[in-house]
């Protein structure tokens, strides 16, 4: 390639390049080193899969024209399913957030070998211990949905968006 | 046209295509590292001074949601070289770059791309692209052009890939016939992760001329971090025939890591031998910065000659963004 083609073809990168990083999410837990890594793949599904929540909050903060939603996921320790998950938050550890809107997860399996620990009963009951963590004087929901966990057919993650009490 | 404009209006087109055509979001996702380092290179008794790019890179990935549970994949990352900003004549040079779906039956992804093989490695090359990278002393650590690939979900920690090379012509088994069928190169990898332990079994057929087997074992202690590799490759004009092992350690004390690693081959055809140690620390500067220091002793030797001996010692800085 000539000196120009080569810089014709840098410029045009570098202006998609540009194109895209509308797109980033600085917070994404991808570290650069897990493109090259053996599970390169589940990185970049579990990492835009962050992104797709963050969007649909985007969407739905505007549409309820509150405040940004906060997400309380993707941020702390392994999971045993491989996941790194912020842990839940600890009973007696209650604080408010007025009216500030928030996203929690938690993974549960429907498998039929999986163990009680993973069931969808503690899912819920760890959800709701975050929501207390956060919204100590009341939350209202605004949306529930869950997704499959890509790592192993048949566990899904459950995901909470609520909203703390204005009071 | 002028060359800004052009490279606009592609840029343009790409963004209208992405808003007008996809079904689901578009996630692309900028990332990449600058990595230099100042390195004394001591070879043979004649020692220089080298400033470093060691492999730093810029890339986009990202996935698009084709129906529920389907995603397309992509990743096209490329070499920047910060030194001196030749990348072997060019200003960027191809690294990884795939695209594939992904559903719940696996991935089947395509490119020019690491190999399982030397995916499988999973970083226990404390000293990956400086000196010390286990490239310079063992087989098996290719990026393949023309690579066709499946990757297994995970079950229960299992996972697996195997990936098939079509020669294009290329003489790649050296039978002195061209090869142009689908799998005339193969490579495989099959892993366990789970916890803190990672096992995996590789291997190459005719891939870089090469017929190779590894396992890598990684093991993570609290603040410590274990390594071990076994290999053995030969060569399909029969000149080679080596086996070796590998070892490394990396011990992390709040900001600063400790590393260690140790290589060691031996060509069972005359006897030539290879040794790689590397010693050295890194010191988090923040997050995604940190400064180290290395120093690497890498030996070839031959029977009959003398050894061909190379020493370095290096500081450097990586920045991940």
């Amino acid at each position: 390639m000539n000196s120009t083609g080569a810089k014709l073809w840098s410029g045009a990168f570098l202006s998609v390049a540009m194109l895209l990083s509308g797109a980033a999410n600085s917070s994404c837990d991808f570290d650069t080193d897990d493109a090259d890594g053996p599970d390169f793949l589940d990185k970049i599904i579990q990492c835009e899969k962050q992104q797709g929540s963050r969007d649909k909050s985007a969407k739905t903060s505007r549409a309820n024209n509150s405040a940004q939603i906060t997400k309380l996921y993707g941020d702390g320790s392994l999971t045993a399913s491989g996941i790194i998950e912020r842990p839940v938050a600890a009973a007696g550890t209650l604080n408010h957030h007025a009216n500030q809107s928030f996203v929690a997860r938690q993974p549960y399996s429907l498998r039929p070998d999986a163990k009680f620990e993973e069931s969808v009963t503690i899912a819920i009951q760890k959800l709701h211990l975050e929501m207390a963590h956060y919204c100590a004087r009341g939350w209202d929901m605004q949306r529930q949905w869950t997704e499959p966990n890509g790592q192993q057919q048949g566990d899904f993650f459950l995901h909470y968006q609520f909203r703390c009490a204005g009071t | 046209m002028n060359k800004l404009a052009l490279s606009a209006a592609v840029a343009a087109a790409v963004g209208l295509a992405s808003n007008s055509f996809a079904d689901g979001p578009i996630d692309g996702t900028i990332y990449g590292k600058i990595n230099v380092s100042v390195v004394n290179t001591d070879e043979n008794s004649s020692d220089k001074w080298k400033l470093n790019s060691n492999a730093s890179r810029l890339g986009v990935k990202g996935k698009t949601k084709i129906t529920d549970g389907l995603y397309a994949v992509y990743k096209a990352e490329f070499e920047i070289c910060v030194d001196d900003g030749d990348c072997k004549g060019q200003t960027f040079t191809q690294r990884n770059i795939m695209g594939g779906i992904r559903g719940s039956f696996g991935t089947v992804w395509a490119g020019k791309h690491d190999s399982p093989t030397k995916l499988a490695q999973k970083k226990i090359d404390l000293f990956n692209d400086l000196e010390g990278d286990i490239k310079n002393t063992f087989e098996g650590e290719n990026r393949v052009s023309n690579i066709i690939a499946y990757t297994s979900p995970t079950v229960s920690g299992f996972s697996g890939t195997v990936a098939m090379i079509p020669g294009e012509g290329a003489d790649v088994d050296g039978d002195g016939i061209d090869d142009t069928g689908l799998s005339d190169g193969v490579s495989y990898s099959l892993s366990y992760n789970k916890d803190n332990l990672y096992l995996a079994v590789a291997g190459d057929q005719d891939v870089d001329s090469q017929d190779l087997v590894r396992m890598v074992m990684q093991y993570k202690m609290d603040n410590l971090k274990l390594g071990a590799m076994y290999q053995q490759n030969e060569d399909n004009q029969g000149t080679k025939d080596e086996s070796g092992f590998f070892v490394s350690a990396a011990y992390k004390m709040d900001k600063t890591t400790l590393k260690a690693q140790y290589g060691f081959i031996e060509d069972d055809v005359d006897g030539d031998e290879e040794e790689t140690l590397s010693l050295g620390a890194d010191y988090k500067l923040s997050k995604n910065t940190k400064a180290y220091i290395f120093y690497t002793d890498n030996t070839d030797s031959e029977v009959d000659s003398a050894d061909d001996e190379a020493s370095s010692f290096g500081v450097g800085m990586e920045h991940k963004f």
